[in-house]
């Protein structure tokens, strides 16, 4: 190893990491400007080229996440998610407790999905359209539904973007995230719920001013385009069968994605250029300049230097080990993005494995810590900010304060309820 | 023609010291929909819209959801008022920064300011740059078809 090489790609990847997580400058304006800098000081001190960034970069993740990204996109204009949350309002009767419970099960289900991000985006404001005509507080349900969709999001591959990249990098299918993550999701989700109804006690019991509003809410009126709606969900749902097939059939999972995202622009034909301005380029960019930065790394010799150093800690108990990288990287997750963390521990496990350490079950501590750790802090995940944004403009706004008091605990639980399971259930990993 | 020669001069304002709650009795006083605000030399410093105060009351929800046809009750939020906090704060919290024009402005750049800044009236000073009219669309509008009967 060089150790110019090395010092140089550190000083390029941690430097960039401190600015991503000091959010002066957007993260994705940073990454590609790192990403450039690494290829460039890479070519110049021989250690990393054009063609190894290209290979560095993991096609898999991107695919996958641009073609849900595309069948989101066209979902979104028809009116599905509104039309869901006002089903939901109608079946609750206008009664608290039940409308919890009824988004709180939609958001989930929508988040293991399709992206939590945009399903929080879609739920929140329907939500505080239907507590501001019943008149009750928004706050529980907004809090609920950004931690619900996180905690939701674990239990599949697609589900989240750390599961996308850790799914691609262990050749995980999606079958294995339903035996494996899902149901230790589900006893961490029941978790979770039980503690939120417990800390909202007091909002939740409030008897709603005006229940009969709910009642002349007007589903059909929602569905904009039916007709669209309705092709975009079976396209969705033929693309949710093919990826419990998709280890059979030999098809990556980013091949599903793409091909359902062609067939519903084929069938659909939407303003194309409509659909794909609501595609999150900035994230797909950040990605792959994440990617080459980290290639970077690991041609510069810097990841074995890592990789040494845990295994030095790798002397302790594996389970034990386990449970410690669940723990470490949700405490990451909470104050910072868990992307750039999970992109950054992949090489790091890899390393691992190939020093002989079985990290079969170290993929599933850092999907479950990644994951749950963002539901601890008003800024640890993107939909947590996204409805603190949204209750800014009512006149009780969630604070960072109200977040610690009712998130934190709920990261807590999951993250005790995954180790927990995880400890237990550690040779079937 | 010019701005002077269609605008109100008899202009209802109202000081930049006043409440919110000042405002909405002007309004309700003296039947008007916009009310520009003026410093102690009479000079508009802002201009608050009937659209301003109306959106204190306005739920939050209509900001994040365009289409709200499908929501046939209001129900709590109809007989929601602002808070008595809300209507004592100054009446700089919900005005917006004046567009004015001078008294020479022509017609029809006067009306383009008011479709670039999606505004129904628009405030005119004099040399000075104190307060002298306000045009609404309607008496900007109506000066310039007016001109049509006299093509041939």
């Amino acid at each position: 190893m060089n150790v110019l090489s090395a010092v140089l790609a550190s000083l390029i990847f941690f430097g960039s990491l401190i600015l991503i997580f000091s959010e002066r400058i957007n993260r994705s304006i940073v990454a590609i400007a790192g990403g450039a800098l690494m290829v460039g000081l890479g070519k110049i001190f021989h250690f990393y080229s054009e063609e190894d960034a290209l290979a560095a970069m993991d096609f898999n993740t991107l695919g996958l996440l641009l073609g849900m990204m595309i069948l989101v996109a066209m979902l979104e204009p028809t009116g599905f998610f509104e039309y869901l949350a006002v089903l939901a309002a109608r079946a609750s009767k206008g009664k608290q407790v039940r409308l919890f419970t009824l988004l709180g099960i939609i958001t989930t289900v929508l988040s293991m999905f399709l992206d939590n991000v945009t399903t929080v985006v879609l739920v929140a404001p329907v939500t505080l359209l239907i507590c501001e005509i019943i008149g009750v507080s928004a706050i529980p349900y907004l809090v609920a539904e950004a931690l619900l969709s996180n905690t939701g999001g674990v239990s599949t591959l697609i589900g989240d973007p750390p599961n996308v990249l850790i799914g691609s990098a262990a050749g995980l299918s999606f079958n294995d995230f339903l035996i494996y993550s899902l149901p230790i999701v589900f006893f961490c989700w029941l978790g979770a719920f039980a503690l939120l109804r417990y800390v909202f006690k007091k909002e939740l019991s409030k008897r709603p001013r005006r229940v009969k509003a709910v009642m002349k809410l007007n589903p059909a009126q929602t569905l904009n385009q039916p007709e669209a709606a309705r092709r975009i969900l079976i396209v969705l749902g033929a693309a949710i069968l093919m990826f419990f097939v998709h280890h059979v059939l030999r098809v990556s999972p980013s091949l599903v994605a793409l091909s359902a995202a062609a067939l519903a622009l084929v069938w659909v034909q939407p303003d194309i250029h409509e659909t794909l301005k609501k595609i999150e380029w900035s994230v797909l960019l950040f990605f792959a300049a994440l990617f080459v930065m980290v290639g970077g790394l690991e041609h510069a010799g810097v990841l074995e230097v890592v990789v040494g150093l845990f295994r030095g800690a790798s002397g302790v108990s594996p389970v034990f080990f386990g449970v410690m990288i669940i723990w470490i990287v949700a405490a990451l997750s909470a104050v910072v993005d868990n992307i750039p963390i999970t992109v950054a521990l992949i090489p790091v496990i890899r390393g691992l494995g190939e020093s002989g350490m079985d990290i079969g079950p170290l993929w599933w501590a850092l999907a479950f810590g990644a994951g749950f750790g963002g539901n601890g802090t008003i800024i640890g995940s993107t939909a947590n900010i996204i409805v603190a944004n949204l209750s800014d403009k009512t006149r009780t706004p969630i604070t960072a304060k109200l977040w610690l008091r009712r998130g934190l605990p709920v990261m807590l639980i999951t993250c005790a309820i995954s180790s927990i399971l995880f400890a237990l259930f550690y040779p079937l990993f | 023609m010019n701005i002077s020669d269609c605008m109100k001069r008899n202009v209802v304002s109202i000081s930049v010291k006043a409440t919110v709650r000042e405002a909405a009795a002007i309004f309700v006083r003296k039947h008007v929909g916009v009310l520009p605000v003026v410093d102690k030399s009479d000079k508009p410093v802002g201009v608050v819209g009937l659209r301003d105060l109306l959106s204190l009351e306005l739920p939050v929800f209509v900001n994040f959801i365009a289409d709200v046809d499908y929501v046939h009750d209001f129900g709590a939020v109809e007989d929601t008022h602002p808070s008595a906090k809300t209507l004592n704060q100054s009446v700089k919290a919900v005005m917006k920064d004046a567009v004015v024009v001078d008294e020479d402005c022509g017609l029809l750049r006067a009306y383009a300011l008011m479709l670039q800044h999606n505004l129904h009236d628009i405030t005119v000073v004099d040399k000075n740059g104190k307060l002298s009219g306000i045009a609404s669309r309607v008496d900007v509008g109506i000066s310039i078809l007016n001109a049509w009967a006299k093509i041939k």
